[in-house]
Parts: C-alpha cells; structure tokens; sequence
C-alpha cells in the first residue's frame, strides 16, 4: 500500500529528529533535575519491563509543531518509522540481562544468536530469511493525540479523515472476545530445515508452501514450508463497536456506530455499556480474494486504536471538560443571574419564581460536610405538592433532563426492583445478584419521585434511610450490604382529597408521616389560587403561545440547558464554608424559628433539621455564586424561601381572616363524633349520644352555654334534630 | 412507451452518459446535473408513469429502471464508502476505461483497484418500510391512479417472459391468478435457493403453504403486527441529513435487484472466517439485516424524493397554499360535507351530536408546533360510555378506518399490553432498530379500545407499554430503548381512546357517549349502518374534507387574544375552580379545530362562544354522569 517514492521522503526530515526527539526529550522535575521521559520508558521497553510507549505529541510539538501535523495525517506511517527508530535505540538502552518472560522471548535470543555466530557480515540473504522486525520487536508503539484537538462526533468522521489520527468519544455497544491474530508466519522447511518468515498485515492471508531458501532453489529439492507455531507471532486482538451519544444525535436521527479494532494492550480496557474516548486512526478494511471481487463498490472501514481512555459517565465527561469561556461566564454571571438562571428553569412554565429558584438550588447541592465521622449530607430535598394540574410533573421531567444523572420515576412505577434494590437470582448461574433501583441508580445525581404519596409501603420505609443516611441497606437472601445513595430526591404529591386542604396537617393532606417529611428540606404547595392579575398574566402566556407558536417574549432569553449544566457542575467544585462570624447570626435567626413555630399553631415542624437545611441552602447559594464562604445575604436568601415554602402551605391569608366561631367548631366536633359512630357501629350513622357530645365540647375548652347556644343553631338551620328528650342528635 | 420514457426503463443510461461526458470535458458537478434532470422530468404528469413499489410485485419491475416507492423511514445505517470513480482494465487490450459507481451495487469486470483514480465516496442507507397501517382505500386508490397510466406491456414483459422460463407450469398458474397489487409475503427462503437468480427465489415465497413456519427466517421489521409489503434499502446520496427516522416519503430510484448482492451474504466460508478474526464481528444476524436478499429487499438508489405532508391519494401533494384552485374548489363545499359527516358520526355514535362533533375535532387535530416539552395542538380523544355489546368499537372502527389514510386498532386487552413491542428497541446484536407499534408516521390515527381491558396483573413490559401509551397522550413522543440509554423521538400521533368508564390513560378531552339506542338494539342499529354503505363519492368527500381540514392555515388576531384573555379572566373571578390554565389551553385548541372545520383561517368571536359552548356541554355531561355514578349504591 506505501509505495516506496514516497517513503524515502518520510523518512529524510523526520529520522533524525525522532531518534534524536525520543533519546533527547526531557522535562524538568520541581528540583529542576531533567527527567527523560522517554529515555526511563525506553530502559524499562528494552528489559521487557513496559510493553506499550506512548509518544505524546504535545511533547513532540515542543520540538517540531510541523511534524505533529504530519504525523496526524499519516498516523499508520509514522507509527512503523518511530517503531523502527525505538527498535534501534533499545540495545542502547540495555543496562542488564533480562530474564526470558516467554517462549517467544527464548525463540528470539536463540535466532539472534544463531545469526552473531554462524553469519558472515557481507553475505546477503533472501529478505525472506531475515528475522522481519516485526517479529523481533516486543514492544507496541502509540500516539497519544495533541490536546489541543477537540474529539469527533463519530458522525462527523468522514471518508476524508481515513488515515488520520482521529479521536472519538461513544458508549461501547459491543466487544468481541479477545482472540489472537498472528503477526508474523514461521515456517520451516521439512528439507532443509530452513526458516522463512511471513508477516502478516491483512485479515487473512495466504501460506507459503514452498521453501525459498538458497539451498532448496538451487537443489530443487522442493522443501515444503509448514507451519511453526510457536515461533510465530500472536497478537491480541479485539473488537469493539462503539455508538456515538445520545446528545450527539440531531433530534430525529439514529445513534451511528463504527468499528474499532484493538490490538495488543489496548484490548480488553473496555465493555458494553462504557462511556470510552478512543484514539486511533480511520483506515479502510481491505479484503482479498473473492470478496473483495464480490463486494465491489463497497469498502468498511474501522479505528485502529491507539488509546482506549474509560470515562466513568460523569457530568464533565458528557458536557465536555473544556471551561466556561469568558463570554459565556459573563453572560450567566451579569445582574441579576440567580433570577435568570431560576427562570432559565422550565421557561415554558408560567410563574412559581420561588420554586425555580429552589430547584435551581437542588441542582447545585449544598455542601456534604463530614465532621469527626459524622455524615451530613449536602443534597437537597424538595417536596413539591400542589392541585392537579399545576404542571408539578412537567417541572419533575425538566429537571430530570437538566440534571446530567438523574432517575425518574413514579411512586407507583413499579418493577419488581422499585426504588431502592432487589436481590435477583440470576436465571443463567442461579446466583443471587443484586440490582439496583432508581435511588441506587440515581446516585450522585437526582431522583424524582412523581406520584410520591401513592408509594409502596416498602419503599417508603428505604426512603427515610436514603434521605439522612444517603444509603440503602440491604439484608436479603443472606446478601448483607450497604448501597450508596447519594442523591438529591425531588418529589411531587397529590393531596389526599384531591384539592389541599390548607385547614388541615400536611401529613393529613397528603398522608405521608412527619418523619418523612421532615427530612425534606423544603416542602413547597403549589396553589391554584384565583387572583384577577395573575390569571389574566397566565391568559396572555397561554394565548400567546397559541398565537405565535412560541414562547411569549420575556426581558431574558432563557439560559440554554447544555450551558446551564456546564455552569452547574462549575458551581459543584466550589466547597464554600460558612465563616465563623456568620454563626452567631444563624444560630440566633434559628432561635427565633422556634420561638416563632411555638408561638403560632405551626402545621410544618421546626427542628434541628431545619437548620441543616438553611445551612445547605445557604452553601448552595454561596456555590451559585462560585464563592469559597457563604455571605449574609445567602443565609438571609435561605431563609426567605424557607419562609415562603411555609407560606405556601399555610392557609390562605384572606380566607382564615374569618376566625372560626366556637359553634362551628363544636359542630365539627359533633360531626366527627358521628362518623366515628358510623365506623364504629354499623346502621347507627348520624346518631350521637348528647352527653358524649357535650363530654367531647367540655373537654375541648369549650363551656356548656356555648355547646348548648351551638346546638340551637344548627338546629334552626336544620342540620340536624334533637329528639324530645334531649340525649340524641340525629343528622338529617 | 418508447424513447420518451427511456429515462424510466434505463436511467443508468443517463447517468453513465453524464459521466462519461464528465470525464471527457473534465467538468465536475455532473452529480447535480443527474439529479437536476430527473428532478426535471420528474413533473407532477409524468410521476404516474414510474412503476411503484408499493402496488407492482417486485418481480415485475424490470430491474435497473426508474421506481417509485412511498414509505417511512424506519431505520438509518451506518453511512458506507464507495468508489465513486473507479477504473477498470479490458483483459484483452489493457485499456482502462474510467466507471461510475454512483447508483450501482455491483462493479464491473476486472477493477484496477491500484489505480490513482479511484475516488472514495460517502453514500447513507436508509431502511425503508411501507408507511405503517395505511388503509387499504389508500392503497387501491394510488394504485389505481399509477395503473390506468402505465400500460404493463413494456416494462413487464421482459421479466415475466424470463420468469416462464425458469418456473413450471403450476406456479406459473398461481402467479396468474394473483392480483398484480397483492403484496409480497416476507418469507421463506429455501438456503439453498439464495445463490441462485433473485427472480427464482420470488417463485418461494409466492408459496403460500410454508409462509407461517418461516416467517421468522427473515424479519422485515414492520413496526406493526401483520403488514404486508415490500421494504428496501434505500441508498441516499445526497442531502440525508435532512432525513429523519418517520418521515414519510416519495422515493424515485433505480431500483437494484442484482443477484450478487445475496451470493456476498452467503459467501462468507467457515474456513476462512477461522483465521480472519475480524469476520467474527458481523454477526449473522447483523449480516441478514443489513445485506439482506435484494429479492425480498431490494436496494433502491434515490435519485430524488418527494417529502409527503399526507398520505391521501385524494388530495394533490403540493402545498395548498400553491394549489389555490383545488382549495378554492372545496372551500366552498366545506359547510355542506362538514354537516353531511356530523349527520353520518351522529348516527354511527348511537345519536350522539356532540360526541360526533368532537370526533370530527379529533380527526383534524395535529400537533403543529412544539415548544420545549410541550406539543401544541394535540387533542387526545377519550369517548367512554362505548356499549360493550355487538363489537361496537370494532365496528366503529372499522368505519372510521374507511375514512383516515392510516389507522392502527390496538385492542388493550392485558395479552396485547403484556405482548406487544410498542417502543422501537435497539438490537445490538443485529445492529438495527426493531421496530415497535408506536414507531407511527405522522397523524396515524391510534385507535385504543379499552373495552377490551380485562382485570388482571400487568407485568413488567406491561407497565412499560402502559407507560410508553401514556408519553404519546400527554408529550407526544416515544422513547425509544437503546438499551444503554433512551433517546426521545417526537411523534404526531392521533389518539382516540374508546372506553366504557374513564380511560386509565391521561386524555386531552373525555366525553361520555349518550346513546339514544337502547343496548339491546345497539345490534339491529348497526347492522343497518352497514347495510346502507356511503356511495364511495360520498366517502371520497369525507376523506378530503378531514385531510384538507387539517392542512389549513390557522391564526388568531390580537384583538381576539385580547377578548379570550378577558373571558378567561371572567370566568376565573365568577368561580375559580371551574376553569384552570390546562383548560385554556384545551379550549384554544378546541377553537382552532372549529375554525378549521369550518373552514376559517382565523379564530372569530362566534367560533370562541362556540368552542366555549361545547366544552361547557361536555363538561356538564361528564359531571352529571360523576354523579349519577356517586349515587349508585
């Protein structure tokens, strides 16, 4: 495939230069000693100690900028030239006698040694004679790429990259075993006993049959060539089909695929299912023989590998490791950014700024603290409840496709793993294998529960050890184990009686006990409350929208999201600490909390946890704003949303203006009385037993005249009748 | 049919003619001239002439010549090099001769493939399958348009003359009394019969008696259950970017039958793959789906599509903005067939008017924009209250089916939700895209009847079904499993959901049927639907009426923005509980619907009280029937 012309005019400029790059190069360690870089790597290839050398051409760029570019454009080239070059500097590099590692080794020494002795130096041989160099040579050669070179989406590598270096980054869908390949043929003659090697570039190949050795030639002894396996050279091979991203795909296509082959050290580094960037150069795939006659017009190519890197799936390696340039920084962190980064959230959801904000700041995190051991979680929670129908799930789905690890789920979503872990028996090896379920999944990430209030009672209980503990325990069929946990749980709830009820407890309202509440740090209703300006705002969004086909104009254009995960996991690497001088300040806004929740019937609890929680909000906050120490105002910002998410849930303001008169109240007692009746006794609904009923009112503060004034009231409205001797209520 | 239509029975002809004149002139760009050509010939009179796949039994199709195919895509491979330029090399005198490998499979004898003049190019394959659920009056109704232009002789009889020879009376017998339009089978295939002539294999698969135990031989990956049909590998050469995966299209091209292409799948030698290791790669599953028979799948070369808004035959294909007489003509006529069809669903929906009305809204409804998650303009219909009796919902269906251009009835039955593949998978293994029920071109009609629903447990594929049906109501799109991860492809699906309570899937707008038959007469009722079918012309009217409806434009003034935000308003402060910003959203849409129904451009204050009328009806039926339910003992 080289033709020979050409490989003259590699080899001029470059010779030199690579020998002299590969023995010369250096870097200087911190006590300015030079480190030869490839010189150590060099020792350890020629006593067999390192099997792969990376060049990296960031080095080789130090040198000669220009040779790195053609070295890009002719990987498969340079790869044979700078192999030769090592190939003749290893003895150089020989410092002590290395122990065979392998039969393939003893083999070489022998036939090396064979040569020192019995050859005269100015007799030529058949080249077919010579050890070929890819026989003798134990050592693989790559290129590591230029960091400068951006990786490729596999769809954007196209029939003019062949026989470049190209890097890609795509989810393996498929590898093969790992199989030999061989690499050089030994034969032997059964004549005269000669040696004829045949290296082997191309999938397949044809064996030689006859000896070409100058004794049989001349003899005509016609020596059959056989087959040597042990002096041959394997190779591991392996094949991996990678696919190119999700969010690599335009809207409406197919994930493409491609072929990469792996050799050598580079196989077995990766498997289904690994998020791998794969260095290498595209070549075509060369058929012989009949295919190639049948297959015609057609010719597949594949990525001859040079350096498989495994990413663990983590947010950086999806969005890209380069930073935020200047402009997109400024454009996030202009005034007001906290207000546009919170309506940058769900922009075609009308409205609910504080909810934004606080999704905003569940997706940033607070920061884990660890103090002596002990474990405080950073993660955010969030309840959303609310009226049917006030797009809590579309703010759920929106977050589970900003967030860059998220799990959604309903609470009745039910596989046989649920939430938390299942011990599975495995129906090939009938061994216990454990599987997670959507929190372990969700790990590091965030998990929304929609439907929250119809959970399995199972998962419930996990729940409140995944909440604290950012762990599951698992102690099933003789598995006992502890699984991380370590996410945020956004979830959203129906009320229990289909609207909430602002009259009643929020474990009444949407019947979940207060210890699961609790740990979440902010529960927030969204209301569908009447109110002439609002809806008349919401008319104009939603008519708008009809009209135009678009989102009305607003005074920002909405962050976009691959921006907004960037800048988000930008803000994650920031550890903000709250400074000493703040503490006095909290802890005295927390006292007042208490006194506050004592003072007021509070339907929402106030605990120690509701301190952890402003102090999570207020580092999310400090990290929103890429500082290292959290700021008053953060604390104050914190507290605000705390305050409003407890707003929402009380009772609405105009309406309990209207206190409740103590005869209303003792007419509830009463009607509660009689529905217990009903529960209790069948066929006796609506009868209540006058003294119980006053019994009841007494003991609720309330004196006998009121109980008594109560009872004609409702009597007059005819809700119910008192019998004529005054010791039954009966309900119409 | 005779030089004229040279392009039609010969184009590589024309395509060799253009590159040789190329090569001498040493012009570039004659790729564009090619397409530039057909696209040229290609004129709305001539399109008839070009036999189409759809209608034509391959084996009829004379190969190498000019076809038309109408279908979806429903998968996209991996992009393919080939020579676009290569140079061959005459045994004899050694002279190299300069070839084009655009538009072909198959080189020809005796390539220098160390020439320098061998230029690489880049071509896409898409893999075609005919548009899922179109009815069969489409289908007869294109086909008879091609047919009564196209006279069979020349273009049939070379290959039919070449068929005689090769089959034995019997099956030449049974070819004959088969109905030219009647589809190919997917099916057997006897191994043995694969290196041999494509033509002979089409003589097996015409067998009917072996179809069932070898159906599985060669899985055509219908997105839906018991379609017929050809597929075909579709080569793109240029432009496929602006391609994607359920799109509807027109596709003229040269088609590609050649025998060779399935000698390659067959070739590969159990020897030989043992020292090459990279054979073991593709697998045979990957080998049958992506290089399958071109008998059963032939390759087909695009040389120019067609993008089809619709799929009725009835109506012209361009814009109507562009055909302003055909829309002027029924614009006219719209009031008239729009009372005859509310008078024609009233008496099918058991006398129900406002139940018929919404039909007629759900028929026309098409998503039409999207914003974000958010799809505009769908409108789910749930009819509940369905009689049980007499297969009502059958039969409904079946009536509405002679009216849609595609429709697909999916009985919920737990069997079918626990069974069924509805979301398109990612085989890794064969490297293709298996297709699902939902995999749907735009505005399908998805019928679901949950009468069907029996109690029971669904399981895990159930649930995922369920779940997959519920995505498609409320966001319109379908989340395909690549196993690694899902991928988001949206959809225009119609869906209407019959049930005899409300559905347990999420629907845009529920109405309860109000019978005026008693359940005992539903039978008798329906039975004499059918006994007085539509006149087809009546029919015919119907069906351009529903296409055309939901091609108009469509738009709303800023003095009537201004009016409905007011009355949204209102009504909010009269009681606040009755209406929510979804219910805004849901009556825009049912407005829009109106007007185009009744053939308005722009939204009026008459259509707005309308609107505001019949959702006001709907929703007091649908709370009057709550009750009647909440006082039942």
């Amino acid at each position: 495939m080289w033709i020979i012309v050409t490989h003259r005019d590699y080899r001029m400029p470059c010779y030199s230069t690579k020998g002299g790059f590969l023995q010369e190069f250096y870097t200087e360690d911190d006590n300015g000693k030079k480190v030869f870089k490839y010189g150590v790597q060099l020792v350890a290839l020629a006593h067999r100690e390192q099997v792969s050398l990376f060049v990296e051409l960031d080095d080789v760029s130090e040198e000669d900028p220009e040779l790195v570019e053609s070295i890009c454009e002719n990987a498969k080239r340079y790869t044979a030239l700078f192999a030769d070059a090592v190939h003749e500097l290893l003895p150089e590099y020989k410092e002590k006698d290395t122990v065979a590692k392998d039969s393939l080794d003893v083999y070489i020494e022998h036939r090396l040694m064979i040569e020192q002795r019995g050859r005269d130096p100015a007799e030529t041989r058949d080249p077919r004679n010579q050890y070929p160099p890819e026989l003798m040579r134990r050592f693989e050669l790559y290129f590591k790429p230029p960091t400068t070179t951006k990786p490729k989406v596999v769809r954007d590598v196209k029939a003019d990259t062949i026989g470049k270096l190209v890097s890609v980054r795509g989810i393996v869908t498929r590898a093969t075993e790992v199989k030999p390949m061989m690499a050089v043929a030994t034969y032997t003659c059964d004549q005269c006993g000669a040696e004829t090697y045949q290296p082997i570039q191309s999938p397949s190949f044809m064996p030689l049959i006859m000896c070409p050795s100058q004794e049989c030639v001349t003899n005509k002894s016609g020596g059959r060539l056989y087959l040597q396996t042990r002096g041959s050279k394997f190779v591991k091979f392996q094949e991996l089909r990678i696919q190119e991203h999700s969010d690599q795909v335009p809207v409406g296509n197919i994930p493409r695929s491609m072929s990469v082959y792996a050799r050598g050290e580079n196989t077995r580094l990766a498997q289904p299912g690994d998020h791998v960037a794969i260095t290498g150069i595209f070549l075509p795939l060369l058929r012989t023989g009949f295919r190639q006659a049948v297959q015609g017009l057609l010719s597949e190519t594949y990525l001859e590998a040079h350096s498989i890197t495994l990413m663990n799936k983590t947010e950086d390696d999806e969005l890209g490791s380069e930073e935020l340039s200047d402009e997109e920084l400024r454009s996030i962190t202009e005034e007001g950014f906290y207000e546009k980064l919170a309506g940058s959230i769900a922009p075609e959801i009308y409205g609910h700024e504080d909810v934004k904000k606080a999704l905003l700041l569940l997706l940033v995190g607070g920061v884990e603290q660890a103090p002596k051991g002990m474990k405080i979680r950073g993660n955010i929670n969030i309840c959303l409840m609310g009226d049917p129908g006030v797009a809590k799930s579309q703010l759920l789905s929106y977050i589970d496709r900003l967030a860059p690890r998220s799990q959604y789920t309903t609470g009745r979503g039910s596989s046989g793993v649920g939430l938390t872990a299942a011990v599975m028996r495995d129906p090939v090896t009938g061994e216990m294998t454990l599987e997670g379920g959507a929190l372990v999944l969700a790990d590091q990430g965030i998990c929304c529960i929609d439907e929250f209030d119809k959970m399995a009672d199972a998962d419930r209980t996990a729940i409140h050890e995944v909440m604290e503990q950012q762990t599951i325990s698992i102690a099933k069929a003789g598995i006992m184990t502890s699984l991380n946990a370590r996410c945020s749980i956004l979830a959203a709830a129906n009320p229990a009686y289909g609207r909430y009820n602002p009259r009643k407890s929020i474990e009444q309202n949407i019947q979940l006990p207060a210890a699961l509440l609790s740990r979440f740090d902010l529960l927030w209703l969204i209301q569908d409350k009447p109110d002439a300006d609002s809806d008349l705002r919401l008319a104009q969004h939603i008519t708008y929208v009809h009209q135009h086909c678009r989102q009305p104009p607003t005074h920002f254009t909405p962050i976009d999201m691959k921006l907004m995960r960037r800048y988000i996991s930008l803000c994650k690497r920031k550890q903000p600490v709250v400074p000493e001088s703040l503490a006095d300040y909290i802890t005295a806004a927390y006292v007042e909390m208490r006194k506050e929740a004592r003072v007021s019937k509070d339907t929402t609890f106030t605990s120690a946890r509701t301190l952890l929680s402003i102090l999570r909000l207020s580092t999310a906050l400090a990290r929103l704003r890429m500082l290292e120490v959290v700021e008053k105002e953060d604390v104050n910002e914190a507290m605000r949303l705390m305050e409003m998410s407890k707003d929402s849930l009380q009772a609405d303001k105009s309406s309990t203006t209207r206190t409740q008169r103590p005869s209303d109240v003792i007419f509830s007692l009463v009607r509660e009385l009689a529905t217990e009746g009903v529960a209790g006794r069948t066929g006796a609904g609506g009868v209540v037993r006058m003294a119980e009923a006053e019994q009841r009112c007494v003991s609720r503060g309330f004196t006998p005249a009121q109980f008594e004034e109560a009872l004609e009231e409702y009597e007059e409205l005819n809700v119910w009748q008192i019998n004529q001797a005054r010791s039954r209520i009966t309900f119409v | 049919m005779s030089s004229a239509h040279d392009w039609i029975n010969n184009p590589l002809d024309i395509v060799d003619g253009m590159f040789a004149a190329a090569q001498t002139e040493l012009a570039s760009g004659w790729e564009l001239k090619v397409v530039e050509f057909f696209k040229d010939k290609l004129k709305e009179d001539t399109l008839a002439a070009v036999p189409s796949l759809n209608d034509i039994p391959l084996h009829y199709l004379k190969p190498n010549s000019l076809v038309k195919f109408r279908c979806l895509i429903q998968d996209m491979f991996d992009p393919e090099f080939y020579m676009g330029t290569y140079e061959t090399v005459d045994l004899s005198t050694k002279a190299k001769v300069s070839r084009c490998g655009r538009y072909k499979d198959v080189t020809e004898c005796g390539v220098d493939l160390n020439s320098r003049n061998t230029v690489t190019a880049e071509r896409q394959t898409f893999y075609c399958v005919p548009i899922p659920g179109e009815n069969t009056w489409v289908k007869e109704s294109y086909a008879s348009y091609s047919q009564a232009r196209v006279v069979p002789s020349t273009s049939y009889v070379p290959t039919r003359q070449k068929r005689s020879y090769e089959e034995d009376e019997d099956d030449m017998d049974d070819m004959d009394y088969q109905p030219q339009k009647q589809r190919e089978p997917n099916g057997p295939q006897n191994p043995a019969e694969q290196h041999g002539n494509g033509e002979c294999k089409r003589q097996e698969t015409e067998a009917p008696s072996n179809q069932k135990t070898s159906a599985s031989h060669l899985d055509l990956n219908f997105p839906l259950p018991g379609e017929k049909g050809p597929s075909c590998l579709v080569k793109v050469y240029e432009d496929w970017e602006s391609f994607k995966v359920n799109d509807t299209l027109e596709v003229y091209g040269i088609l590609s039958v050649s025998p060779a292409l399935s000698a390659l799948a067959d070739e590969k030698d159990v020897s030989s793959s043992m020292l090459d290791p990279t054979e073991y790669m593709e697998t045979a599953e990957e080998q049958r789906v992506h290089r399958p028979p071109a008998s059963l799948v032939p390759r087909l070369h695009m040389l120019y599509a067609r993008p089809l808004p619709h799929n009725n035959p009835l109506l012209p294909l361009t814009t109507l903005e562009d055909n302003s007489a055909f829309l002027s003509s029924t614009l006219g006529d719209m009031m008239c067939v729009r009372s005859e069809l509310l008078a024609y669903f009233t008496h099918i929906l058991l006398g129900d008017a406002l139940a018929a009305e919404y039909l007629i809204l759900h028929l026309i409804s098409d998503v039409y924009s999207r914003r974000d998650a958010l799809p505009l303009g769908k409108f789910t219909l749930n009819i509940s209250g369905c009689p049980t009796v007499a297969s009502y919902t059958q039969r409904f269906y079946q009536i509405i089916q002679q009216l849609v251009p595609s429709s697909y009835y999916l009985a919920m039955s737990l069997q079918n939700m626990n069974q069924m593949r509805l979301i398109p998978k990612k085989d890794y293994v064969a490297n293709r895209l298996v297709s699902g029920a939902l995999q749907l071109a735009r505005n399908t009609l998805l019928f679901l009847d949950e009468t069907q629903l029996e109690q029971g447990q669904l399981d895990t594929t159930g649930v995922r079904n369920v779940t997959a049906l519920g995505n498609v109501i409320s966001w319109q799109k379908v989340d395909y499993d690549f196993n690694y991860h899902q991928m988001e492809f949206p959809c225009n699906i119609n869906v209407l959901i019959t049930s005899e309570g409300r559905s347990l899937l999420p629907s845009d707008c529920q109405i309860h049927l109000q019978s005026q038959v008693s359940q005992a007469q539903v039978e008798e009722y329906l039975s004499s639907i059918h006994v007085h079918p539509q006149v087809s012309s009546q029919l015919n009217k119907f069906r351009i009426y529903l296409s055309m409806a939901r091609q108009l434009d469509y738009s709303i003034s800023n003095e009537m923005t201004k009016s409905v935000e007011d009355d949204f308003v209102d009504m909010r402060k009269d009681d606040p509980e009755s209406v929510s910003a979804e219910d805004l959203h849901r009556l825009l849409v049912v407005a829009r619907l109106l007007s185009l129904s009744l053939g308005q451009a722009s939204l009026c204050r008459d259509t707005w009280l309308r609107a505001k009328h019949i959702d006001a009806l709907r929703r007091s039926r649908t709370e009057r029937h709550k009750s009647v339910n909440g006082n039942e003992p």
